[in-house]
Formats: structure tokens, C-alpha cells, sequence
């Protein structure tokens, strides 16, 4: 009698773990399905421009001073267009590798940081922050023609106007990888794998 | 009162040790994340958010650690209390005042988790079996059956914690997608 109610015991604390197992494995991919369906109501994991496409034209005021702020036109330089927010905490740590990015690759490129939201807000953002280094928008614009999901997100353009890489971006090497891409000449670090092995 | 039963004692402090062992990993894998999430609480003063974004998850680790061990429980239930109870005032304090788009700070890098009601709740929760865990339970004599339960009752209130902390972390995309 005893060995039985043991051995139920067993078997009993093994289903209840693996249905637990079950229910956090469903909780994640309810998350992942909210994300996926979110807003529009459709799939929309890489939409919007194409790397190789020529990014859509904005010119949108800095939020700072009088300047506009030109994107997606040919120039001298690359583009380097970062999508941040103040309540984004992975922003916030990717913004001194920003700036030392910003100083050591000058020559060829310009960072430019865009944002949407309430203007006191990211003016506070932007003292504390000390942005000033930065050209800032502050607008809904390019992240809709980005369709900009998940923060912080960054597209390459090169000094034709076109896209040569973009992602969502959450450390320096992932930003580098961006960098990586348009030396190469290849979308991503997965494309170049693939060129290889052809 | 009849002391608790050692066995639910020491499944509650296992699970209380292991939520807080995890946390401060998460937390102190990725600092510089957690530093952010710290200064967005906008509590503290700038000079001393690196200092307490270093020294919370490593008391975090030291409370859950403590919980472990026999002769540190006591030790160990008093530091759980402190830092949840620091986590829950600084969650409370920002929801009162309507602070609640900010990132709470507790999953490390992949938590989107946003400020709500149910962060104090399931702080609150923790507490009580925190202070469960940190009973001395009965003398009974254990036997081989009794450390399964204790395993068994550790990983299931795991599990529990974790699928309750990813549902808080849907939740804003839910309502998002109601809209």
C-alpha cells in the first residue's frame, strides 16, 4: 500500500512538472505571437524597405535648434539612423558605444538618433543624456516607413541613399556586424556565411 | 501553533533562493541594462544609481544564498525581506505617481515587462513564502520521499514564478493589441 502511494507520489510530482513546462512554454509563445500580430493585425517580421532598395526621403526638424535634418538623399556621408526611447533601458546602454562610434568613424559616417513621443520628454532625455552631439528627430515618420517593431533598432544607409544593412540591435557587436555588412557588401552576417558555402 | 511541516518549509526557501540566485544573474550579467532600468525609476540621484544598480543584485544573490543554508537562514530571510521590500516600495512609489511605461528592471535584458499592480502582488507573494522558507520547520525525521516533495515543490513554484512573470511580460502587448 505504501509503495504504491510512493510510487503515485513519483509519477504524480513528474506531470505536474511537465505541465508546468507546458504552461510556460505556451505563456512564451503567446508573447511571441502577441509581438508578431501586433499592431496591424498581420505578420510582419521583416517588412518595409529592403536592404539594397533606396531609403524613402525624410526631412524632419532637429529637436534641438532651427537645422532640418535630411535622410535618405545622397551625401558624402552614410547614414547611421538609430531608433531609441527614453524608457528603453538597452538604449540607454548602446549610447556610449554610439558616441565613441560617432568619433572613430566620422570620416565616413553620421549618426543620427529618432525617436517618437511627447517633446517634453525627450528634451529631458536629451540634456541628461547629453545628446548634443546627436542630430535628433523627433518624429513617427521613418519608424513607420521602417515599420520599426522592437527597440533599439538601427538601418545603415550608404552615401547614395540606400539601405545597406538594418536590425534590431542590442550590443556593440551587433552594431559592428552593420558595419561588417557594408564592408562586405553582403545584408547580413547569415547571408555572408551562406555566400561562402555556395 | 504546530511549527510547519520541515517540508514545505524548505521547498518555500529553496524556490524563494532560487527566484533570487536567478535574478541577480540576470541582473548582473548585463549591468549596464540594469543600471538604465535603475535610473528610470527616477528614484535616486544620478551619483548613486551606479552604486545601487551594483550593490542590489549582489545583496539579491547573497539573501537567496543565504536561504540555503541552515545556520544562515535567519540572516538570509532578514536580506530577502529588505530587498524585496526595496523593489516593491520603488515599483509602488512610480506607480502612484503614474511612472509605469518604464521597463521594471527585473528580467535582465529580454524583460519588457512594464509597471503594474500585479509586480507588488506577485512581490508580495514571494514575501510570504519567503517567510515560510525561513521557519525552522518541525524535527520530524526526513526520509527519501520527503526530499523528492522538496525538490518537486522548489521546481513547481519555480515554474510558477516564471510562467506568472512571462504572462506580466505579454500583458502590455495584449492590451496594445485590444486598442
Amino acid at each position: 500500500m505504501t509503495e504504491a502511494l510512493m510510487i503515485s507520489n513519483v509519477l504524480l510530482w513528474i506531470a505536474v512538472l511537465a505541465a508546468l513546462v507546458g504552461l510556460f512554454a505556451l505563456a512564451r509563445q503567446i508573447g511571441v505571437l502577441y509581438e508578431r500580430v501586433a499592431p496591424m493585425g498581420a505578420l510582419m517580421m521583416d517588412t518595409g524597405p529592403k536592404v539594397g532598395e533606396p531609403s524613402p526621403v525624410f526631412e524632419l526638424p532637429n529637436l534641438v535648434g532651427n537645422t532640418r535634418v535630411t535622410i535618405g538623399r545622397p551625401g558624402d556621408k552614410s547614414t547611421l539612423l538609430f531608433f531609441l526611447s527614453p524608457t528603453c533601458p538597452v538604449c540607454k546602454k548602446l549610447l556610449p558605444i554610439l558616441r565613441s562610434v560617432n568619433n572613430t568613424e566620422k570620416d565616413w559616417l553620421r549618426v543620427v538618433l529618432t525617436s517618437d513621443g511627447e517633446q517634453p520628454e525627450h528634451l529631458a532625455f536629451y540634456e541628461k543624456a547629453d545628446l548634443k552631439e546627436f542630430p535628433y528627430l523627433l518624429s513617427s515618420e521613418p519608424g513607420m516607413a521602417y515599420r520599426v517593431a522592437k527597440l533599439p533598432y538601427a538601418v545603415l544607409l550608404n552615401e547614395q541613399g540606400r539601405i545597406v544593412a538594418k536590425g534590431l540591435v542590442n550590443s556593440r557587436e551587433q552594431l559592428e556586424s552593420l558595419f561588417t555588412a557594408k564592408e562586405l557588401g553582403v545584408a547580413s552576417v547569415q547571408e555572408f556565411i551562406d555566400h561562402q558555402h555556395a | 501553533m504546530d511549527a510547519l511541516d520541515p517540508v514545505l518549509a524548505r521547498a518555500c526557501g529553496a524556490a524563494v533562493a532560487v527566484v533570487l540566485l536567478t535574478g541577480a544573474w540576470q541582473k548582473l550579467r548585463d549591468l549596464a541594462v540594469f543600471e538604465a532600468s535603475v535610473d528610470l525609476y527616477r528614484l535616486l540621484p544620478d551619483s548613486l544609481v551606479p552604486l545601487f544598480a551594483r550593490a542590489f543584485p549582489v545583496l539579491e544573490a547573497l539573501a537567496g544564498a543565504a536561504l540555503l543554508f541552515e545556520s544562515t537562514r535567519a540572516i538570509g530571510l532578514l536580506l530577502s525581506v529588505a530587498v524585496l521590500g526595496v523593489a516593491t516600495a520603488g515599483v509602488v512609489f512610480n506607480l502612484l505617481r503614474g511612472h509605469t511605461e518604464i521597463d521594471c528592471g527585473c528580467g535582465g535584458a529580454e524583460g519588457h515587462t512594464t509597471l503594474s499592480w500585479a509586480l507588488p502582488a506577485r512581490n508580495t507573494l514571494l514575501l510570504l513564502i519567503a517567510v515560510l522558507g525561513g521557519q525552522d520547520g518541525s524535527g520530524r525525521d526526513l526520509m527519501w520521499i520527503d526530499y523528492l516533495s522538496v525538490a518537486g515543490g522548489t521546481l513547481a513554484l519555480f515554474g510558477l514564478y516564471a510562467t506568472a512573470n512571462q504572462l506580466m511580460a505579454n500583458h502590455p502587448r495584449l492590451i496594445q493589441l485590444r486598442n
